[in-house]
């Protein structure tokens, strides 16, 4: 079968970095091609290229055996290549139909919308995909999930050929999810090739027929799911292989550092109770809205906690402000970085003594640089931020460094108790083995550590006791040989 | 066609209280519109007068710069603009089309080379936001100072007079229908005006970008709309509707001067946030920002009125807008539970 969309040697430099060297990269109809990487292996580049938002500084880019020159999205899109955003490009505060359609309503004469025929054509391909989403209700009102899906029905409008669809289950609950799946398979029937970017290996050996490997902006394999494994992709993303992506599990004994005795909060969670041990790592594992965070951010301080009570070190504990939290020694990684964690537009030096800034200050509150510049200098070396010159905008690293700086930020508050929360979320194997590592490490140091997460094998291997949620309540404490898959889903979905 | 999973709903909170499924944009609406009868009312009971076609007339007269220019600042503001130099080019429209009627020109060619050369200083606005990445606040300051200045300079200071008596028609003759209906020239134009803009920013294509704009840029240009282009549209247009104020009070008073127009940029833009456009950008609309003037004039006129210092009308404008602000913001929380 010939490939309906096929790139050809594409070379892409930006500046002295070399982005893209010589890919080449098919996608059939009816297929669904996965393509796999760290973040930083060209990915996002070679879908802008293809999505005409880059130019390539050489190579072809061939549709349906003709070579195209692509100027910008639009045209990219009425010539059949559509782009699902990680970020979204919907406007919450206009209608379905009308985000579909943009530039492209039907209109009655001198160019007023005819709204009839307009909500009819979105509808039309609403039911195509089988969801049920009102054309007339504001965007802004549905979930992100369902946002996505609002997005793909935009680029079947276009009778996109090809689809490309970037990390489009990050922000998915498990049965949206299934419904994307749902989805793909449709398209597939109906003959439209889809390029898929993701992290979760697991997925893409779900649903991909091929699979091809970008590492340092070169193609370095391209495999068919059946005769592959994980174990083989990995290894060709990373030019290594990772066996240790977890570390070594601690040793138990320590005291209890944090107690939560009947904690509630309804609807969110219920009579929650469990005690940290210092030096000991505890997943909170469970569904997406299963109560894990919100018990998280109520110890925190950023939500209200209905009832209950919290001990630290055997001392009664009220915190009413994160900024409490912080000062009484539990830190809140938050598992979203973007919103809540970071300051995109600040240097990374000024993200990291974010959270711990009256540390450096002298008595009348002025800021003693020298200092500030050591210990984000030592922070950046513990937890290997690259590239190490710390005074670059964090908006300018990648998703993983962002990471590793959000998590040198937490450090830096000398934490007797840390909250990771989802902490390698769209993150490359290699900070995500890293970040195991040092989260590892402090506990070794004697610090609690809590993490969340919704990647079961994350737990798994990071945990050495798991407290499962369901509903908003703790349903069952698994430790030693008893945390599996197999036990935590049992307990987690029932 | 369809995938053969069964069909799923959207995750949507459940509308159980009716007034959850009206827009917010028509909620806001509706507060402003029941404010405004209630304060009248009010007004009504205490000064039989208010209510008068001669009073309600003259708060006519009196904001009818205000409501034309609004119109304009309405959809930069939607595309998350702001236009500050209005209350430039409100006087300067005023006294230029006076310049050249006092050379000898006939009037509809002074009127449309008037509104040629605002139309460019608004060009001018968009041309310096786009190119140099400067925030309109300040290319539209930019163009206010500058533009104070040069009408002093223009007129030396003192009031220009004596245009051509035809002239006067558009801001005082009447427009007269059967002995039923007779209105000024001036009011009518506004009329048509908002009509237009009004239900083109409801219903037409190209004026609806303006949401798309403000809404979510990076969206807007992904979509193919050519963001830069489109803003010159929009600050070409809040200029020339500044323009066209600044002729009409010109004919009405016969006389152009430089203190036109004192922090007029001010007043039309508290009005499109009382009418419930947001600065951030996506939201807002015509029948709103009509109402804001209106109930900014109400305000004014009430205070004259009343003998009360109208030093406190500012005070009541400035609540106003507060709440507003305010109301919106519990309306946005409150719908999102």
């Amino acid at each position: 079968m010939t490939p309906i969309l096929e790139v050809k040697n594409v070379n892409k430099t930006f500046g002295a970095h070399h982005v893209l060297r010589d890919v080449s990269f098919s996608v059939e109809a009816g297929k669904v091609h996965a393509l796999v990487g760290e973040n930083g292996a060209g990915k996002s580049t070679l879908m802008n290229v293809i999505g005409g938002i880059h130019q390539p500084d050489s190579g072809e880019i061939i549709l349906d055996g003709t070579t195209m020159s692509i100027n910008d999205p639009w045209q990219a899109r009425q010539l059949g290549i559509s782009v699902v955003f990680q970020e979204l490009s919907l406007t919450p505060n206009m209608t379905v139909a009308e985000n579909i359609f943009v530039r492209r309503e039907s209109t009655r004469r001198f160019g007023f919308v005819n709204w009839k025929r307009l909500n009819q054509e979105a509808q039309t391909i609403l039911d195509h995909i089988g969801i049920n989403i009102s054309p007339t209700e504001l965007v802004g009102n549905y979930s992100v999930g369902m946002q996505q899906i609002i997005e793909i029905a935009k680029a079947i409008s276009f009778d996109a050929k090809v689809i490309i669809m970037d990390e489009p289950t990050s922000a998915l609950s498990a049965t949206e999810v299934d419904r994307l799946y749902a989805i793909i398979g449709e398209l597939k029937q109906r003959g439209v090739a889809i390029v898929f970017i993701s992290h979760k290996l697991g997925e893409v050996f779900r649903i991909a027929d091929e699979i091809s490997v970008l590492r340092d902006g070169r193609l370095v394999g391209h495999v068919e799911p059946e005769s592959s494994d994980q174990a083989q992709i990995i290894h060709l993303m990373v030019g290594r292989s990772i066996s240790d992506l977890y570390p070594e599990k601690g040793v138990d004994g320590g005291e209890v550092i944090l107690e939560a005795k009947g904690l509630s909060s309804p609807p969110q969670f219920q009579d929650v109770s469990f005690a940290l041990r210092r030096g000991e790592i505890l997943g909170f594992a469970g569904l997406v809205g299963s109560g894990r965070t919100e018990v998280a951010r109520a110890i925190f301080g950023a939500d209200r906690l209905g009832s209950g009570e919290i001990y630290l070190d055997g001392q009664s504990l009220q915190v009413n402000s994160p900024r409490e939290a912080i000062e009484k020694g539990i830190v809140y990684l938050t598992e979203d970085r973007k919103i809540m964690g970071l300051f995109l537009t600040m240097m990374m030096r000024e993200n990291i003594v974010a959270a711990s800034l009256g540390q450096f200050a002298n008595a009348a509150g002025i800021l003693r640089h020298k200092a500030i510049a050591e210990k984000s200098k030592s922070f950046v070396e513990l937890v290997d931020i690259r590239p190490k010159d710390d005074r670059i905008n964090v908006i300018n690293l990648s998703g993983g460094n962002q990471q590793k700086a959000l998590l040198a930020k937490c450090l830096s508050a000398n934490p007797k108790v840390l909250i990771a929360d989802e902490p390698t979320r769209g993150v490359d194997i290699g900070a995500k083995a890293k970040i195991h590592q040092d989260l590892r490490e402090l506990a070794n140091q004697g610090v609690g550590v809590i993490v969340i997460s919704s990647e079961l094998p994350e737990v798994l291997g990071l945990s050495d006791r798991v407290a499962v949620f369901r509903e908003g309540r703790i349903v069952s404490v698994l430790s030693g040989s008893d945390i599996s898959q197999v036990n935590i889903l049992r307990d987690a979905i029932r | 066609m369809s995938v053969n999973t069964q069909s799923v709903g959207g995750e949507k909170s459940p509308r159980t209280n009716p007034l959850k499924s009206v827009s917010l944009e028509n909620l806001q609406i509706g507060g402003l519109t029941l404010v405004i009868v209630i304060f009248s009312i009010i007004m009504q009971l205490n000064f039989p007068i208010f209510l008068t076609g001669q009073n309600i007339g003259v708060m006519m007269i009196n904001f009818l710069p205000e409501a034309i220019i609004a119109l304009g600042m309405t959809i930069v503001i939607i595309t998350g603009g702001i236009d500050l130099s209005v209350a430039g080019i409100y006087p300067f429209a005023a006294i230029i089309v006076g310049k050249i009627l006092l050379v000898g020109v006939p009037i509809p060619i002074a009127i449309v080379l008037t509104l040629m050369l605002v139309a460019a200083l608004g060009a001018t606005n968009a041309f310096m936001s786009n190119t140099f990445r400067v925030h309109p606040f300040i290319a539209t300051l930019a163009m206010l100072l500058i533009l104070r200045g040069v009408n002093i300079v223009i007129t030396g200071g003192a009031p220009i007079s004596g245009f051509p008596e035809a002239f006067g028609t558009i801001g005082q003759g009447r427009f007269e229908l059967g002995g039923f209906i007779s209105l000024r020239y001036s009011i009518l134009i506004w009329l048509v005006l908002a009509l237009l803009v009004g239900y083109s920013l409801k219903n037409h294509r190209y004026w609806r970008l303006s949401y798309f704009i403000g809404g979510n840029r990076r969206s807007a240009r992904m979509s193919g709309v050519k963001v830069e282009r489109y803003l010159y549209f929009v600050y070409m247009l809040s200029a020339t509707l500044a323009g066209i104020a600044g002729i009409i009070v010109a004919s009405q008073f016969n006389a152009a001067s430089n203190s036109y127009g004192q922090n007029l940029e001010l007043r039309v833009i508290t009005a499109v946030v009382i009418g419930g456009a947001n600065l951030n950008g996506g939201m807002g609309s015509v029948l709103g920002s009509m109402l804001g003037v209106l109930f900014i004039a109400l305000i004014y006129n009430a205070f004259a009125m009343s003998g009360i210092s109208t030093y406190w009308q500012d005070v009541v404008v400035g609540a106003m807008l507060l709440a507003s602000i305010f109301l919106n913001e519990i309306l946005k929380r409150w719908r999102s539970n």
